[in-house]
């Protein structure tokens, strides 16, 4: 199972092992990751699963989808070039190892 | 093999729900967490995952109800009650008004000011009715301004929205509700032709503005039915967050003290409104035969996910019938979850959480709540205080 890391505002680091085809904010609700709301579900209508892709990792987690921007611009902390609603970035093998960065505040 | 259809209940009445659903909703959870209830004429889901799981699967579960009085009562299909792509247009072209940087930037230093001025009125002497006098007039005012009709009083506002309400649930078909928000339209309708000239010459940051100016519009029918949504769906729930939300401080006065040295305001806010859901429960359509639980959902049948029985859920809280503000973890469904998940989430989550509360309680550090048995509570599928009598000094 692909491994994904979360580092919090505090720089609190969590790793897990991620079900192949979920998502990085699945991933993280199931396991009470603090720090990942993703209230609506996946469904890209809260904008409260913003994470920061760590540098190394943008290349591979891939551009944003259609609408994403629409919510980003709906987060509650600043969004960046790395910032990704983590309900869209499903984990994969080729995946293995990533790590995102939350922000200080999802609401 | 079919699995059979959920167990069917003849007992339960819609005045129990009215008065007092949680001791029902406590014990289906245990017993019958999927229950047809002939009473209300739809499936009871009571438990959080089911509630959680229908509103995540729009394509099982459509929001799509042909024979809702919303119709009529809106005189429009509105959003809440579509699905798919022409939801999401419809849906989108309203968020920039909600979201939370136009929130910070343009409606919080009004809202202040407005919180500031309705709580100068407020008598210092003597039982205040907090309900009544300050949470249905700011939410209305509140409300007023992000929509853009700044012109409608607090009064028709809050007449307006109890009227759409009222149409809205009336599933006994009775011409009355109809007739109240027929005339509710008419007023409505009349202010909206004069509000879209207004915002046409002078564009505003308000949701009104933003549908009417924006480079790709929906037709015009469909932005008047969204503010009509927003009005009826945009008071009652705030209102009724805050008058939860004090009573609840009140009557837990460690709490409170605890969330004053913390400045925990919008912890505050989010275990009130798990406690008591400002909108308790709302209702999908099967569209293909589903099983839950082991019950058999048939295609067509109306579910109704009881998200005010899910906030409570044995599995999910510990004590979950008390309020306890600092509990460890609270991933209540009262913004809901999918494609409807509220829209005005950000606006509440900002003003009553970061705004009311916390001026309320600075503002009044002695307030208390004399008689908290005289606190009346009513509602199923919106619930809340209807009166808050307080002493603010």
């Amino acid at each position: 199972m692909p491994h994904v890391t979360y580092v919090a505002a505090d720089g609190t680091r969590t790793t897990l092992d991620a079900a192949e085809g979920a998502s990085v904010m699945e991933t993280a609700v199931r396991n009470d990751v603090g720090g990942i709301i993703g209230e609506c579900g996946g469904a890209m209508m809260c904008a409260t699963c913003h994470c920061y892709v760590d540098d190394a990792w943008t290349a591979r987690t891939g551009p944003r989808k259609d609408g994403e921007m629409d919510l980003l611009d709906c987060a509650a902390s600043p969004v960046t070039d790395a910032s990704r609603l983590s309900c869209q970035i499903r984990m994969t093998q080729d995946l293995d190892g990533l790590v995102v960065h939350l922000p200080e505040a999802q609401v | 093999m079919t699995a059979p259809l959920a167990p069917i209940d003849e007992t339960i009445t819609i005045d129990q729900l009215h008065l007092d659903p949680y001791p029902i909703y406590r014990r289906l959870r245990a017993e019958a967490p999927v229950l047809r209830v002939k009473a209300v004429g739809r499936t009871f889901l009571t438990k959080a995952a089911d509630a959680k799981y229908v509103k995540d699967t729009p394509a099982l579960f459509s929001s799509d109800d042909p024979r809702t009085p919303m119709k009529p009562a809106f005189q429009a299909h509105t959003l809440m009650r579509k699905d798919g792509p022409e939801h999401l247009a419809e849906r989108m072209a309203m968020a920039p008004a909600l979201m939370p940087k136009t929130i910070e930037t343009v409606w919080a230093p009004l809202y202040r000011q407005f919180a500031s001025d309705y709580m100068d009125r407020l008598p210092t002497d003597g039982i205040v009715d907090l309900h009544r006098d300050l949470a249905g007039p700011i939410a209305a005012r509140i409300l007023a301004h992000i929509l853009g009709i700044p012109e409608a009083s607090d009064e028709d506002m809050q007449e307006w929205s109890e009227a759409l309400i009222h149409g809205a649930g009336n599933f006994g078909w009775r011409p009355e509700p109809f007739e109240r928000s027929d005339r509710a339209n008419a007023e409505m309708n009349a202010l909206l032709d004069r509000a879209i000239e207004r915002v046409r010459a002078e564009p505003d940051a308000s949701a009104l503005s933003v549908m009417v100016n924006a480079a790709d519009p929906i037709p015009l029918s469909q932005i008047v039915a969204n503010i009509k949504i927003a009005i009826g769906g945009g008071i009652n729930e705030p209102r009724d967050a805050l008058s939860t939300i004090v009573y609840g401080l009140l009557t837990n006065p460690d709490q409170l003290e605890e969330v004053r040295a913390r400045g925990a305001w919008g912890t505050a806010f989010e275990e009130g409104i798990r406690w008591v859901a400002p909108i308790q429960a709302s209702s999908r359509r099967a569209l293909e035969d589903v099983e839950i639980r082991g019950c058999l959902i048939p295609r067509g049948d109306t579910v109704m996910t009881i998200q005010a029985s899910g906030n409570r859920d044995e599995e999910l809280y510990e004590d979950g019938e008390t309020f306890h503000v600092f509990r460890p973890r609270n991933n209540h469904l009262s913004f809901g979850s999918g494609p409807h998940h509220c829209a005005g989430s950000h606006v509440a989550r900002r003003t009553v959480g970061k705004i009311l509360l916390e001026m309320l309680f600075t503002r009044f550090p002695a307030m208390s709540l004399p008689d908290p048995s005289a606190v009346q509570w009513r509602g199923f599928g919106f619930r809340g205080p209807i009166n808050l009598p307080v002493r603010l000094t």
